[in-house]
């Protein structure tokens, strides 16, 4: 499993791998063809040259049998032996000769028996079917075999035989065995050629494929890191462009292609520094007339006792517009910094939950026109956590708000629950509540659930969406569950600790007094 | 009559703080450039100082540094930005607080001012010891043996917060309070950079305080006397 993955990971390896086997296929193809044509060729040519020889030595020992017709038995046997001698000494060290004489079986028996062989050769290691085949008729005949002595076992021998006649002895088989020791010794110098060849050049195209695929794999490297690095943000990396090939063609177009990526970020990048100064001018070059707006508009107001009622009332909507005006200012350039990312979290060390009991002070102090309570449900009388206070102070303020502004006089719950890690605040009212579609865009800026409803707090229409966008700063999360008739609930989760991600939810969207099956029975 | 000197270079502003604080009892000193601003309040002293941060000629923060170099007086920084960087380096320069544009009312902004004016813990008398300092409350003098180290009237003040009940804990919350006069607020900025400040003055070694202690995750206190 490891290999084939390691084999699969590295292109180099594997086009390395198939063209050694391959061409380790065709080599031994080729060599063993090879091989055999040659050592067929060998084989013949030694067997022509023995074969002649052999005619030529028959002939003669034929000869000169026919001519000792007359002479003794002491002669005739001088005669074999010479020939025997002439033969077997005629012979190169590479190429040894051995002659044989064996009696025909079945011929009649006489006192002297010519029977003889050199070098104390065994008749019986002439092959059967040869010695047959020679009994049947006067031609000459061959067979590879191996040849017996009393000192040693040769292989790979011929033995060509022919029948003779020997006066006053009758008919002989007379072979010769042509020891082939030099032929084998070539034959197996050619194979072992062949085979150091074949390894030597599966090595060598090895070795050049490894080249060339180096060249190939080495560039393609290149590509793969520096698009690693393009990717981790590295935008000045670009491909080096050594040649005219293909290579160079991607390298081309990939430097393109970054370069063109380059210029976008940086003018996306451009952008946005744009927009953050333009937010940062708009700030600046709004709140001040603002602030003459409003301090002129609180002394036009002070003094409203004395106008006729119409003024009056024209100052009081004055003051009370342009107190709108500011929160609605004051969020949009909030939405305006998450959207161009500048907002930071400051985070500081705090009671969560005496944070929750000022702000619920605050609103059950300016809370005195409309009936509704907050009540604070929480069994932990301190939980410390590690936020950025002003984002979570107005977290809670807009959640408060929003639920007082649908609770439709119905008490509003606050629950606080916390784990090691997290902690959760669930803000629950029992009003009109929200229904599916609602839910989905809770969070969208500038979203009403009810926009023929009148606004009692004249909340701006972002609240819920900043919330939200405070809670994701923390690495938190800002659930909302909602049925409608049931009222709404609003989690938010929060890491204890700043920069943690949060792992769970102490408290869940769905509110512990709901259950799902009753409710569309 | 007090003299509160506005620095702002937006006109009608400056004429609307100055109709809004004349209408409160105060006379006021209308500077619209921050190179002007030096001249006037060597000229004329003023009791307070309204700064804006965003100023012709040198910046809000450059003049509260200049001020700061030659009188203790109390300087109110005025931010329209309302960014971190902006508030810190105003208060690092020396301002005593900071409002950000828009006031929430007219009534915050006098409030502020007459806090700045007033004497914070006007019940306390005497003399208080701390450390090895001598805090003289009455002539509102700390001496460190005969020297005498000159603080502004907003550190004075932090400091005999924390001097007149050595021991105790405060958190930034209630320093606010008690020192800027605020109902609640959760910036507690201000209470670390005036910390700092203090600390460098009366401190032997900044790094290590031994008069004004922090207490981590909860505030400050005070070391007993030495």
């Amino acid at each position: 499993m490891g290999a084939r993955r390691k084999l699969s990971q590295s292109l180099a390896t594997k086009v390395i791998l198939s063209t050694v086997m391959l061409s380790l296929g065709v080599i031994s193809l080729t060599g063993s063809a090879l091989y055999s044509r040659l050592s067929d060729g060998i084989r013949q040519v030694s067997l022509d040259s023995a074969l002649a020889e052999s005619r030529f030595t028959f002939f003669n020992a034929q000869y000169q049998m026919l001519l000792s017709q007359g002479d003794s038995v002491e002669e005739r046997k001088k005669a074999l032996a010479d020939l025997i001698i002439s033969t077997t000494t005629q012979s190169s060290e590479q190429s040894r000769r051995e002659v044989i004489f064996i009696k025909v079986p079945g011929e009649r028996k006489t006192k002297v028996s010519y029977e003889m062989s050199s070098s104390l050769i065994k008749a019986d290691s002439v092959p059967k079917a040869l010695r047959e085949r020679i009994q049947k008729g006067t031609d000459l005949h061959y067979e590879y075999g191996d040849l017996l002595s009393a000192q040693v076992n040769q292989g790979n021998t011929l033995f060509v035989g022919e029948r003779i006649n020997i006066p006053t002895a009758g008919r002989y088989e007379m072979y010769i065995a042509f020891i082939l020791t030099s032929q084998t010794e070539t034959l197996d110098l050619i194979r072992n050629s062949l085979l150091f060849t074949g390894v030597a050049l599966i090595f060598l195209i090895g070795m050049i494929t490894w080249l060339v695929v180096r060249q190939v794999v080495r560039p393609v490297r290149d590509a793969a890191r520096i698009a690693t690095q393009f990717t981790q943000g590295d935008f000045s990396q670009r491909m080096r462009i050594e040649s005219q090939d293909e290579m160079a063609t991607l390298a081309n177009s990939y430097n393109e292609m970054a370069q063109s990526i380059e210029q976008q970020i940086s003018r996306l990048e451009n952008l946005s520094r744009v927009q953050q100064r333009f937010v940062s001018d708009v700030s600046h070059e709004l709140r001040t007339p603002l602030t003459t707006l409003r301090m002129a508009s609180e002394v036009i107001y002070n003094q409203r006792a004395s106008f006729d009622p119409l003024v009056a009332r024209s100052s009081e909507l004055l003051a009370a517009q342009i107190d709108r005006f500011e929160r609605l200012l004051e969020d949009l350039l909030e939405v305006s910094r998450f959207d161009a990312e500048v907002a930071v979290l400051e985070p500081v060390d705090f009671d969560v939950v005496a944070l929750i009991n000022r702000c619920v002070k605050d609103f059950q102090v300016g809370e005195l026109d409309t009936d509704s309570g907050i009540r604070i449900d929480s069994e932990l009388p301190v939980v410390q956590i590690q936020a950025d206070i002003r984002r979570v102070e107005r977290i809670m303020r807009n959640l408060l708000s929003n639920a007082l502004d649908h609770s439709e006089g119905k008490e509003v719950v606050v629950t606080i629950l916390a784990t090691d890690t997290e902690v959760g605040i669930g803000v629950r009212d029992f009003g009109s509540g929200l229904d599916e579609s609602a839910l989905i865009r809770v969070f969208d800026r500038f979203w009403r659930a009810d926009p023929s409803r009148a606004r009692v707090r004249g909340g701006t229409g972002l609240g819920l969406s900043i919330a939200l966008e405070d809670a994701r700063l923390h690495n938190g999360e800002l659930d909302a569950w909602g049925r409608p008739g049931l009222g709404a609930h609003f989690v938010l989760t929060l890491p204890r600790r700043a920069g943690d991600a949060i792992e769970g939810r102490p408290i869940k969207a769905a509110p512990k007094d709901f259950h799902e099956e009753t409710f569309y029975l | 009559m007090t003299l509160v000197m506005v620095v702002d270079d937006d006109q009608d502003l400056a004429e609307m703080l100055g109709i809004v604080l004349t209408s409160s009892g105060f006379d006021v000193d209308l500077v619209s450039r921050g190179d002007e601003a030096l001249e006037v309040f060597r000229n004329n002293p003023p009791d307070l100082v309204l700064l804006d941060v965003m100023l012709p000629g040198i910046d809000g923060i450059e003049v509260c540094r200049l001020i700061r170099q030659e009188s203790m007086v109390p300087i109110v920084m005025l931010s329209a930005k309302g960014e971190t960087q902006d508030i810190v380096r105003g208060l690092e320069a020396g301002a005593d607080d900071y409002m950000q544009k828009p006031f929430r009312d007219k009534a915050e902004l006098i409030a502020r001012i007459r806090t700045r004016l007033r004497r914070t813990n006007a019940d306390v008398t005497g003399l208080l010891t701390i450390g090895d300092l001598s805090i003289d409350v009455t002539a509102h003098e700390v001496l460190r043996g005969s020297q005498k180290i000159a603080l502004t009237r907003l550190e004075f003040d932090l400091l005999v917060a924390l001097a007149k009940d050595p021991g105790r804990v405060f958190t930034r919350d209630a320093l606010l309070s008690e020192v800027w006069g605020y109902r609640h607020s959760t910036d507690t900025r201000l209470v670390n950079v005036h910390v700092q400040r203090l600390r460098s003055k009366i401190e032997h070694d900044p790094e290590h305080p031994e008069i004004v202690m922090t207490v981590r995750g909860v505030g400050y206190k005070a070391g007993g006397p030495a």
